[in-house]
């Protein structure tokens, strides 16, 4: 069953069309990768999902209904949750009081604080429990972007470039947190730069550019794809 | 709830040094005796507040509103409608409730950033003194006399300067339960969240509205009955006093010198500027006109420098460096590093 179709979605900023007639669907259990050139509008099409931003026009339906204009503290009790590509931090909070709210969203209080602390420690955030923000370089706030995510309990979770700044070698533990939380039944849509990971993880590949769908496909076909090697790949060779 | 709140209820510091504190009607003399009353109805009032502005980081200026509302439509139902005033006193909550609840409905509604909560807030306030004076009914701009408290319970007097100062110590320790209860509860990670970064606490689930305006209407109603007790203490109900929004801004200038979100910053706060404003007065009211608000400027505008985030916090820094030190002090032999 598709956990997530997008209908037609677009979404215009004065006289520039950042999402521009998007359909796609996604399966339950499925691990969904997203690419596509900077500024392409993946991050928009994140926050449209998410309802953090309202469509011009088109549809989102989640586990069948229309989700559109539903707040996003709602979507997070029915299970989607995103997280951000610029990674949002609370000043005063140190990781543990964040994740133990993020968990608070089905957990009782006592019970949310012992949560949040296994989340830590799965994301690989051990040991940093009492950091704040200012004591936290930026690959921990992005492995703290995961933590909050999962803490929520998520029946769909978008992730935004998590790991984009982490060497392959640090992209193990979020990778392997992902994983498992699939493995949990838990579907993911992921939108990634670092290559080797999505073609790894992804199950299938929605590729965007300028707005537009340009392909759909499994990571195989994808790298194959004419179009795609024009608009994504080109450009990264380029650059 | 986190167990931290226990502790506290639990320690036996925190009961003795309110013991203590109730003892004060029988040592202290009547001048210093009213100093002590004043600053525990600033604890109480900083402490109220500290629940939207501190924990909350929504900076209202709209409190002397509910300080208002407390005093003056609880005395103003009592001296014209005869109505009880502990009943007046539940009343006037209600009504600043509704109107926290009406004002935190605003806010969102119009996705006031921080800077127009406070200026729309400050308007309510205006607002509010206006109608006061503005209305025979509420005794106008010549205020309201209360009838002299003889210490009947039932009427809502509490009789000498010992009883009112019972009942502020009450309010005070109550505001700071309150606040260490938020701080521990759900709610209190929430509006941290919120304080901190609005959309960020949405994509965790927080209830923005919900939790804004659950924090205001506490604070609004607890604010209230505050109000309703120091109009009680002061006897005359003097709107240019209770109803303006210069009170809100010494409510706000203590929560911040104490340290803003903190339990017992607010308290610390009060208890610094309180009876340095009293006895600076005191002391050089009668010289020069004016000095006496001068040094406290200074000392205030010394103390904020010296600790930006206030003073709570910058003593609990100090205090656990100092026991950090004290322990690698102790650790020191056992690292025997030669040459150190
Ligand atoms: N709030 C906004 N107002 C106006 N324009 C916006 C806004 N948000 C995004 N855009 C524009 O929409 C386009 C798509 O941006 P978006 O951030 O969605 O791209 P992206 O695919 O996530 O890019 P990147 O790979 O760099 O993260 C860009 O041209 C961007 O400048
Ligand atoms: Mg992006």
């Amino acid at each position: 069953m598709a956990i997530l179709q997008i209908a037609g979605l677009t979404k215009c900023f004065g006289g520039l069309t950042a999402v521009n007639d998007v359909s796609f669907s996604v399966e339950e259990g499925e691990i969904l990768g997203i690419i596509g050139p900077n500024g392409a509008g993946k991050t928009t099409l994140f926050s449209l999902i998410s309802s953090f931003l309202k469509p011009t026009s088109g549809d989102v339906i989640y586990l069948g209904e229309s989700i559109v204009g539903v707040p996003p503290h709602v979507l997070v009790q029915r299970g989607l949750v995103r997280s951000f590509q610029i990674v949002q931090t609370f000043a005063d909070m140190d990781v543990l009081d964040v994740v133990t709210t993020a968990a608070l969203s089905r957990r009782p209080m006592l019970e949310a604080e012992d949560y949040a602390g296994d989340v830590i420690r799965r994301v690989g955030l051990g040991g940093k429990e009492r950091l704040t923000p200012t004591s936290l370089s930026l690959q921990d706030k992005k492995l703290l972007e995961v933590a909050k995510c999962v803490a929520t309990e998520p029946r769909l979770i978008l992730l935004d470039e998590v790991m984009a700044g982490l060497t392959l070698a640090e992209t193990e533990a979020p990778l392997a947190v992902i994983r498992e939380l699939n493995r949990q039944g838990v579907t993911v849509v992921m939108v990634e730069h670092v290559m080797p990971v999505i073609m790894r993880a992804a199950t299938r590949i929605v590729v965007i550019n300028f707005g537009e769908k340009i392909a759909e496909d499994t990571p195989a076909t994808i790298v194959e794809d004419q179009r795609v090697i024009d608009a994504y790949f080109g450009e990264l060779v380029d650059a | 709830m986190k167990s931290e709140f226990f502790t506290v209820l639990r320690s036996p510091v925190f009961w003795g040094a309110i013991i203590l504190l109730a003892l004060g009607p029988f040592v202290l003399p009547s001048y210093y005796l009213h100093i002590a009353t004043l600053t525990l109805i600033y604890i109480a009032l900083a402490s109220s507040w500290n629940i939207v502005g501190g924990i909350g980081g929504q900076i209202s200026l709209a409190h002397s509103l509910f300080v208002g509302t407390g005093a003056v439509l609880s005395s103003a139902l009592l001296l014209k409608l005869g109505i009880n005033m502990w009943l007046g006193m539940v009343i006037a909550a209600l009504v600043s409730g509704l109107m926290g609840a009406i004002i935190s409905f605003i806010d969102f509604r119009f996705r006031l950033g921080h800077l127009s909560f406070a200026l729309i807030t400050l308007a309510f306030a205006e607002m509010g003194e206006i109608i006061v004076i503005g209305t025979e009914a509420l005794g106008g701009a010549s205020g309201l006399f209360l009838p002299k408290d003889k210490g009947d319970l039932l009427a809502f007097q509490f009789g000498s300067g010992a009883g009112i100062f019972w009942v502020m110590l009450t309010l005070a320790v109550g505001a700071i339960l309150i606040n260490l209860a938020v701080l521990n509860l759900p709610l209190g990670f929430y509006l941290r969240t919120i304080r901190d970064n609005e959309a960020a606490a949405q994509a965790i689930g927080v209830n923005i509205l919900r939790n804004k305006t659950i924090a205001m209407v506490i604070s609004a109603m607890f604010t209230s009955v505050i109000g309703t007790a120091y109009a009680r203490y002061l006897t005359f109900v003097d709107p240019y006093q209770l109803a303006s929004p210069v009170l809100t801004v010494e409510i706000v200038l203590i929560a911040t010198v104490g340290g803003l979100g903190k339990a017992f910053g607010p308290a610390l706060g009060a208890v610094l500027l309180i009876p340095l404003g009293e006895i600076l007065r005191g002391k050089l009211g009668g010289s020069l006109p004016g000095l006496h608000y001068f040094v406290y400027g200074a000392v205030v505008i010394a103390v904020i420098l010296a600790t930006p985030r206030g003073l709570l916090p910058a003593l609990q820094s100090r205090l656990a460096s100092w026991r950090g030190s004290a322990k690698s002090e102790a650790k020191k032999p056992s690292i025997a590093a030669p040459g150190a």
